[in-house]
């Protein structure tokens, strides 16, 4: 990149306090302006695609767990839903419903924490460690149902790992309800809080036409006008059965995209009562041993940042011929640049959060 | 000879020197645990700030290949010897008057902004593009937080002054004080007591004003290439900071003593300085985020500044 006499290069990355994870930004400032950006990737390439051609079918699941740990339910998910495609098997209808819960129970999790960390981003420390303490609730919950705090290990080929008993279930109703007034007031302290506003409303604006044109998924998608959503798209599981709403807004800057993951987790705490309304008895799993035929399937679901699209290829073997996924932040991060030309350095942080950005996702 | 040597004991006992170092390190440590209570942590122990500069000085020097390394360490020696100084000016009610002839507010004005230029002279000399950028965010909310507060001075010197003229010795201002109440309690200063309230925070870089140094943007700014000794100079030199701008604030608005032994009125002036520090800084910082550095220069330029001018125009029509 060339450099224009007036602008000077500003290296944000690949290790930096604002970036939870690698990620090069080679940024061109004017001033405070920032004038172009360009970005390097490939810091935690970890070759997961070629280890997983190396390991059955099983070991996979425990593999595309570790993809990322906050959507490390929607991998192993999206993973299973494509062996069972290509295997046509049948997953029984609770497990379904339980593969409905872990995905939300992830989402508000993972939503919380992007919101959070944005308080943090624009110095509001106070409001950080409130969204933090309030999605401890949401971690309780996963550690009661399901033993851990980030990786559930929920998902197996042909079904889930754990039930929800009625206790279970009570438990779990019991911290939405501790949730549900927290996650109200957190909206309503985003919405109206004058610094949080005077920081992040008409920042990162990404039009309609462009996060079309990037091919933009998950919130930001949603954010910008585009009603994108594949659980209600594509429905799988449970959704066609689910009563909810997918959230929009028009606005497509960093206060709308927060505002809506918001609206989002507050969606999904419905979603997963409904699921514990709904739940049918029966199996969980499949019984008996799982044989893949040759040939390819493709299965996709709505992680908490998008859309995540698995493609497996299959030679009648024991391991996947090929396996490849794409995931959310890899169609969301090249319209960076678009909601990065002309900010200011101040902005930085708040606009690369805003995609909520999953480097380990990426680069796997 | 005498004055040699009451100079001296001013500027490396009392109330410069170790005094101001030790109450910096309590300001700070109380800061820091009242901001964590406020957000329901726990907290580190009041004595952390001072542990900090013991660990930072078993730690080696470094100064990077590209630095300018006479700036590079002269920068932090300069920043503390002059708040070393402006704090040995710094009277206190009741227990010291300062050093004869030398509480003026004038001289506080050329030395009150030394650590913002010892922290602009840091992020130059240290040749990193963050240092640049926290150098021109310094100097930037420098000139926005000057005007009040030199705004706020001539209120007070006009005040006290009355129909003589101004004053500008802090020794007038505080025996003004001590015979018509504090200013604090003054209608007519109530709003250059409010800008002067958003001055602390301001030359503290804190809560809104968190911008020269603001981690997540520019990685700590000037301070991003320091490490051991000289980092800790630089602490030292923001806990000093943090006294004099305090203890500079209460002698301006409360400066009167409680009783007649020293050892209570220092007690009480302490007391004073730490109510400040919880209201202006950690609950202040507590409460709120940070601004964009443009937005941090129109908040002094539109409503510090006229708060301290509209207590100017007062105190002038009253005279």
């Amino acid at each position: 990149m060339s450099t224009t006499p007036s602008t000077y290069t500003l290296p944000v990355g690949p290790m930096h306090v604002a970036l939870e994870e690698p990620m090069y930004f080679n940024i061109q400032v004017e001033g405070e302006t920032v004038r172009s950006v360009d970005l390097a990737a490939g810091h935690v390439h970890r070759g997961m695609e070629a280890l997983a051609m190396n390991r059955n079918y099983f070991q996979n699941v425990t593999l595309t767990e570790r993809v990322c740990s906050l959507c490390s339910n929607s991998h192993p998910a999206t993973y299973c839903m494509a062996v069972e495609n290509l295997s046509g098997l049948f997953v029984p209808e609770r497990a379904r419903y339980l593969r409905v819960i872990a995905d939300e129970v992830k989402r508000v999790a993972s939503h919380l924490f992007n919101v959070g960390i944005m308080a943090h981003l624009v110095g509001f420390d106070s409001l950080f460690m409130h969204v933090m303490e309030v999605r401890e609730i949401m971690q309780d919950a996963k550690e009661g149902v399901y033993g851990n705090r980030m990786n559930l290990g929920q998902c197996v080929i042909g079904g889930c790992r754990t039930d929800i008993d009625a206790d279970t279930a009570a438990f779990l109703r019991g911290q939405l309800e501790q949730l549900k007034p927290q996650l109200d007031e957190i909206h309503g302290v985003y919405e109206r809080d004058p610094l949080i506003r005077a920081r992040t409303q008409g920042i990162g604006l990404l039009s309609q036409e462009e996060a079309i044109r990037h091919g933009v998924v998950g919130p930001v998608a949603r954010a910008s006008g585009v009603v994108y959503d594949i659980r209600a798209k594509a429905p799988y599981a449970v959704y066609p059965d689910l009563d909810f709403e997918v959230q929009s807004d028009t606005r497509g800057d960093v206060h709308s995209r927060a505002l809506l993951r918001l609206r989002e987790a507050a969606e999904s705490v419905r979603i997963i009562e409904q699921c514990l309304d709904m739940i049918p008895d029966g199996p969980i799993a499949v019984s008996g041993m799982v044989t893949v035929p040759p040939g390819e399937s493709v299965a996709r679901t709505e992680a908490p940042r998008g859309e995540v699209v698995y493609y497996l290829r299959s030679d009648g073997s024991d391991t996947p011929q090929r396996l490849k996924w794409r995931v959310p932040t890899y169609m969301n991060w090249e319209a960076l640049q678009v909601m990065m030309s002309g900010c200011q350095v101040a902005d930085i942080p708040l606009i690369v959060n805003s995609i909520d950005p999953c480097i380990s996702c990426t680069e796997r | 000879m005498t004055n040699i040597l009451e100079a001296a004991f001013a500027i490396l006992i009392f109330p410069g020197g170790l005094f101001a170092l030790a109450l910096g390190l309590l300001l700070k440590g109380v800061d820091r645990k009242f901001y964590a209570r406020l957000q329901r942590r726990v907290g580190p122990p009041l004595i952390q700030p001072a542990l900090d500069i013991i660990k930072l000085c078993t730690k080696e020097t470094m100064i990077p290949d590209s630095a300018n390394a006479t700036a590079f360490q002269l920068a932090p020696m300069l920043g503390l010897t002059g708040v070393l100084v402006t704090a040995a000016v710094m009277p206190i009610g009741g227990v010291w008057s300062g050093v004869t002839g030398l509480g003026d507010l004038l001289i506080l004005l050329y030395l009150l902004p030394i650590p913002a230029m010892a922290m602009m002279l840091a992020g130059g000399a240290s040749s990193s593009p963050y240092g640049s950028l926290g150098f021109s965010r310094e100097m930037c909310l420098m000139f926005a937080y000057e005007m009040p507060l030199i705004a706020s001075f001539l209120a007070v010197a006009v005040r006290v002054g009355g129909a003589d003229g101004s004053a500008l010795s802090l020794d007038a201002i505080m025996s003004y004080q001590y015979l018509h109440g504090p200013l604090l309690l003054d209608p007519v200063m109530l709003p250059a007591v409010l800008a002067l309230l958003m001055f602390i925070p301001g030359t503290m870089a804190s809560g809104l004003f968190d911008i020269p140094e603001a981690e997540p943007e520019v990685l700590e700014g000037p301070l991003l290439e320091y490490s051991g000794p000289l980092l800790a100079v630089f602490n030292l030199m923001s806990a000093v900071k943090l006294t004099v701008v305090l203890q500079l604030a209460v002698a301006l608005i409360c400066p009167n003593p409680i009783g007649g032994s020293v050892v209570v009125n220092l007690a009480w002036h302490v007391f004073k300085c730490l109510t400040l520090l919880l209201v202006s800084v950690t609950c202040f910082r507590a409460a709120t985020g940070r601004l964009r550095l443009d937005q941090g220069f129109s908040f002094f330029v539109k409503y510090t500044s006229p708060l301290a001018l509209v207590s100017l125009g007062l105190a002038v029509m009253l005279r």
